[in-house]
């Protein structure tokens, strides 16, 4: 395998991109919208707005892959860019009829795709036709125009003077309207110059150009023709084949209702030639699976150091002027500054960089062939283990991780197979997602990990996301407090979409209502399916059973009530000294932890904080957020030792700085040592938690709320008994002679009432008190009976601040009918 | 005594300090927690995050001879969060009932705030009505006099306040400051032990009544 192949499949012509920028319109000082909020400012309008384009995929298209946002609302749009723009070639290099009939073709299919999807490209020209290696085109910059809500939020008129169409100067540049008539005029214009191989009126200025353009509003006769004489090429004219004239003359219509419609262009016989092609084309079911796309380079490119930003600067794009220059001239008393506007003429920048990638090439230059095709599914353990694995990134820390070029390549090209073959390789992804994710394919990942179906798209076409309710307003007024200082959350695009997911769950929910903090729940599978609004609300509903079930329940006093009494449970479990503390204080977990739990702590962490979180709690089940909430809790916790309720509260109040992946590593790990019945709930979702007659059931909130310790099934002391028993230490409190009689194997007596609960001193417990001080991280089951006190002596452990107490649910009676035993009689030995 | 008491201004020294527990009630997005933020703090965040369930601020200010310190419970405005409302208001000492002069329901929730605390909450508790977003008066829905007359009725302290411009933010809580009892055994005490429970805490097993020579 030679070095130079894999750069190859890198190093292809079409897998390269630039950048163009300008100005959004900045809105006049301090303007305020109607609901009293700052105006959104324009650039963020088009970032949310640009990032439909990201969905668009045609071979005679550009891809669009990034807007980025500057200072004072520049905006730089990065996408595809490559091959020869046709205005370099007009008059250097004679294009044969085929050629032009070709090229005529795939502008015109370019063009119907973006006009089916109500995108006006609006300043086509040569200059954005680039000619491929392989003689096919690709049209550029076509999304300025949409991306800008029809140039109404850019101080300047998108379109390029000498291809635009008559009425838009007769409507003034300034009008809104989205006509595709004008892209078929821009058309029949390229394809003049094509055809006549000249640059059309070249020589002449700005001014002189729109009245060229407007004169032609005056010809009887053929305008083509008349373009021809213009540039002495009537002779030119006179040979071009007699379809192509009249393809470019319907083109050239003055009038935009008589000027035909891409479709009727394309149906026109002078293409038959490509109809059989295309329809070869429509046939095929399924796309071809790319092992990566441009996408994927882009965010290698940037991972390896390449910055746009700071390319443009490099190239002159972007110069900053001193501050001094920019002061206003005036400032009036109530605030408005006048005089200092922008130079208008660097406004819009026509110039497009391209981005180099040698760095890339270079960085990934030894990247073997076969790490683009990763082994998948293998049932020999030769094979799989033949090669080392491709990059060995493990025990690096998660955030180097998503930042090293290389590492996120294997894991890129790995996931995307995987994803192609969802659901048959959920298993994998399961596997996979648990070494960790990568960011690019995020979205895609969870959508995995939450079982959304194939079908989720006409699921969420079906719900009613208009009609007006009475969550409308409390829907309104949370949206714009929602990670507002996300871009995409904080657009208008992004607003709209959140409120249709909201209303559209809760229109599908009729059981459920809207609670505050729905939204910000809502929020990360927003912005990680953007241009996916049917894929965040499938994540959404599927996540929510899983995670929250009942918790959006008009009346979820219980559900709260209980998840909150379980989290006591678990603190006391794992830190008896802060448990012991914290209900000194009377600081309890409804005080503050209700945001955490009800919005999996959506509501409390930024967005990238979140995304980490999450990825592992898609990984886990519902008593996972349990574990999330104690490691803050162990995080902060020699401040709340030594504090008292006024600090404490106050701590949470304004959440801390936590360190996110300290936080999920102890709740990692946390959660695979406690006995899964520890965390057991009455309400959690039996889908997801089957339950058999030796696990917890039946437990009243008003029971649950007396018991400062955990209970543990049945089921789970078995386990230890059979498997571990060296992980617990089993304390019997009932009377002597009973637990003569018989008694869980390993398992001590301290008989319940040979115990003075009055000092908090573990000597009390007599002579098997070293066996507890001793026991280490060992769970401690206290096992009793209908006669036995079960609240008083596991408190007094938790007091004496034992760790890991649980008292076994049922008592010692449930353990007789299992079989094979897990008891004894007589004397233990 | 809780530090922040301690870093009193004009290195005043002498006097009583005080401790009022202070509820702030009132719809969703009328700007509650902007208004705390504003005393706190002295910041304004145009996208203020919503609250749920509630959030918890202390400040000190100074009442001539007097410090004054606000224990004060933000609540989450959305009806469906009502039942927890309670907790909060149960014990404090005073409240605020803050609406918007932009939008008529948040007035007409705020009455209804007004009554469930007359009804509910310790008797002597002093409650101000706030209508905020003063600054947007333009759009304003809510006339100064139809909430005077309605605040002097029912014996609240009244004033339009802007969390953004500050307007009346400081004042507000000054008022009820001013108006409170500073008396050693006062009406702290009535509250029941659930409400209680939200005031103890730092000041430790001898700060039992709310105001400590
Ligand atoms: N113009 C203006 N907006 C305000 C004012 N107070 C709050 N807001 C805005 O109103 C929205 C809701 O405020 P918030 O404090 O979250 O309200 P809460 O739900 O009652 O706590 C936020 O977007 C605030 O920026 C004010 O005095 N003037
Ligand atoms: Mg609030």
């Amino acid at each position: 395998m030679t070095v130079g192949m894999t750069v190859d499949l890198l190093r292809n012509s079409q897998l390269k991109f630039g950048a163009i920028t300008f100005f959004a319109k900045q809105h006049k000082g301090d303007t305020c919208g109607s609901n009293g909020l700052p105006l959104t400012p324009n650039s963020i309008i088009i970032i949310g707005r640009a990032q439909f384009l990201k969905t668009i995929n045609s071979p005679f298209l550009c891809e669009f892959l990034d807007v980025i946002r500057g200072k004072h609302e520049r905006t730089i749009v990065v996408s595809q860019y490559c091959g020869t723009p046709l205005a370099n070639l007009v008059e250097k290099h004679t294009f044969s009829h085929l050629q032009i009939k070709k090229i005529a073709y795939q502008i015109l299919q370019g063009l119907s795709l973006l006009h089916s999807l109500k995108i006006v490209h609006r300043c086509l020209s040569n200059e954005n036709i680039l000619l491929q290696d392989n003689d096919n085109i690709k049209l550029f910059n076509y999304g300025l125009y949409y991306m800008t809500d029809n140039g109404a939020l850019v101080p300047f008129p998108v379109l390029d003077v000498l291809y635009t169409a008559p009425e838009v100067y007769l409507n003034g540049p300034n009008s809104c309207y989205p006509d595709p008539k004008v892209d078929i005029w821009s058309s029949g214009i390229c394809l003049a110059e094509l055809a006549l191989n000249k640059s059309l009126w070249s020589s002449l200025n700005l001014g002189q150009r729109i009245r060229k353009i407007l004169s032609l509003l005056q010809v009887n006769s053929s305008i083509f023709e008349k373009i021809a004489r213009e540039h002495n090429c009537y002779e030119t004219y006179l040979n071009l084949p007699q379809d192509l004239k009249e393809i470019i003359e319907l083109c050239l219509n003055i009038y935009p209702s008589k000027r035909p419609t891409c479709n009727e262009l394309l149906s026109n016989s002078y293409f038959n030639d490509f109809k059989l092609e295309n329809d070869e084309r429509d046939r095929k079911p399924w796309r071809s699976f790319d092992i990566f796309t441009i996408k994927e380079l882009y965010h290698w490119w940037q991972l390896t150091g390449g910055d746009v930003y700071q390319e443009l600067k490099k190239q002159g794009l972007i110069r900053s002027s001193p501050p001094i220059l920019s002061l206003p001239s005036l400032v009036l008393i109530e605030g408005s500054l006048l005089g200092q506007e922008r130079n208008p003429a660097t406004l819009y920048d026509p110039r497009i960089v391209q981005m180099p990638l040698d760095m890339l090439y270079q960085r990934f230059a030894h990247i073997s062939l076969p790490a683009f095709y990763p082994l998948i599914h293998c049932k020999s353990e030769i094979i799989s283990n033949a090669d080392p694995p491709p990059y060995d990134a493990t025990g690096l820390p998660l955030v180097i991780k998503e930042k090293d070029p290389e590492y996120q390549f294997h894991r890129i090209i790995l996931f995307r197979r995987l994803l192609h073959g969802y659901p048959f390789t959920k298993d994998l992804i399961i596997e996979e997602a648990q070494k960790d994710i990568p960011p690019l394919l995020r979205g895609e990942i969870w959508a995995a990990l939450l079982n959304v179906n194939s079908l989720y798209k006409m699921d969420y076409l079906r719900l009613d996301k208009y009609s007006h309710t009475t969550t409308d307003r409390q829907i309104e007024v949370d949206i714009p407090r929602c990670h507002q200082y996300n871009e995409l959350l904080s657009s208008t695009e992004g607003h709209k979409k959140l409120k249709r997911i909201l209303k559209a769950w809760v229109y599908k929910n009729a059981q459920y209502v809207y609670w505050q903090g729905l939204d910000s729940l809502t929020a990360p599978f927003l912005y990680l399916n953007f241009n996916d609004e049917a894929k965040a609300f499938a994540c959404l509903s599927n996540f929510v059973p899983k995670f929250l079930h009942k918790f959006f329940l008009k009346d979820n006093a219980v559900i709260i009530e209980e998840y909150l009494w379980k989290f006591s449970q678990l603190i006391a479990f794992h830190d008896p000294e802060l448990a012991n503390h914290l209900h000194e204080i009377n600081f309890y977990p409804q005080l503050f932890a209700i945001p955490w739990f009800l919005t999996l702590f959506s509501h409390v962490f930024p967005l990238y904080k979140i995304l980490h979180l999450w990825d592992k709690l898609l990984l886990c089940d519902s008593s996972f957020p349990l574990h999330i909430g104690l490691s803050i809790l162990t995080q902060l916790r020699d401040k709340l030792l030594t504090s008292g309720f006024n600090e404490c509260i106050l701590l949470f109040s304004d959440l801390p700085e936590v360190d996110i992946e300290k936080c999920v590593l102890s709740s990692m790990q946390t959660y695979t040592s406690t006995p899964k019945s520890i965390t057991n709930r009455e309400y959690e979702n039996e889908l997801f938690h089957q339950k058999n007659e030796l696990d917890i059931t039946g437990v009243k909130i008003e029971d649950l709320k007396k018991e400062l310790c955990p209970r543990i099934s049945p089921n789970d002391v078995i386990d230890f008994v059979r498997h571990r028993p060296e992980k617990a230490l089993f304390i019997d409190i009932r009377n002597p002679t009973l637990f003569l009689r018989c008694s869980l194997k390993d398992s001590i007596n301290i008989p319940f009432s040979s115990v003075s609960f009055s000092e908090k001193l573990l000597g009390n417990l007599g002579p098997h008190c070293n066996l507890v001080k001793s026991k280490g991280d060992k769970v401690v089951v206290v096992i009793g009976n209908s006669d036995t006190d079960l609240e008083r002596f596991p408190k007094f452990l938790l007091q004496c601040n034992v760790s890991r107490v649980c008292v076994l649910h049922g008592g010692f009676n449930v353990l007789i009918p299992v079989t094979p035993t897990v008891l004894q009689s007589g004397m233990p030995t | 005594m809780a530090n922040r008491t301690a870093q009193r201004p004009n290195g005043q020294t002498q006097g009583k300090i005080c401790q009022f527990k202070l509820v702030l009630l009132g719809e969703s997005a009328v700007g509650k927690s902007s208004l705390v933020l504003r005393f706190v703090k002295g910041q304004f965040h145009e996208y203020q995050e919503s609250t749920i369930g509630a959030a918890f601020l202390t400040q000190t200010i100074c009442l001539d001879d007097t410090t004054v310190k606000f224990e004060i419970w933000d609540t989450a405005g959305q009806e469906r969060y009502h039942s927890l409302a309670p907790m909060y208001y149960r014990g404090a000492q005073a409240a605020i009932v803050v609406y918007d002069i932009t939008n008529q329901d948040t007035f007409g929730r705020a009455k209804t705030w007004v009554k469930e605390l007359q009804r509910q909450a310790s008797p002597n508790i002093v409650i101000a009505l706030a209508g905020n977003k003063q600054d947007l008066a333009n759009k304003r829905v809510v006339e100064y006099e139809e909430a005077q007359s309605y605040a002097d009725e029912n014996g609240l302290l009244f004033m339009e306040t802007s969390a953004k411009t500050a307007m009346n933010v400081n004042d507000i809580f000054l008022a009820i400051a001013k108006k409170l009892p500073k008396n050693e055994q006062n009406t702290g005490q009535a509250g029941n032990a659930q409400g209680r429970r939200l005031t103890e805490g730092d000041t430790g097993p001898k700060a039992t009544g709310n105001c400590c020579k």
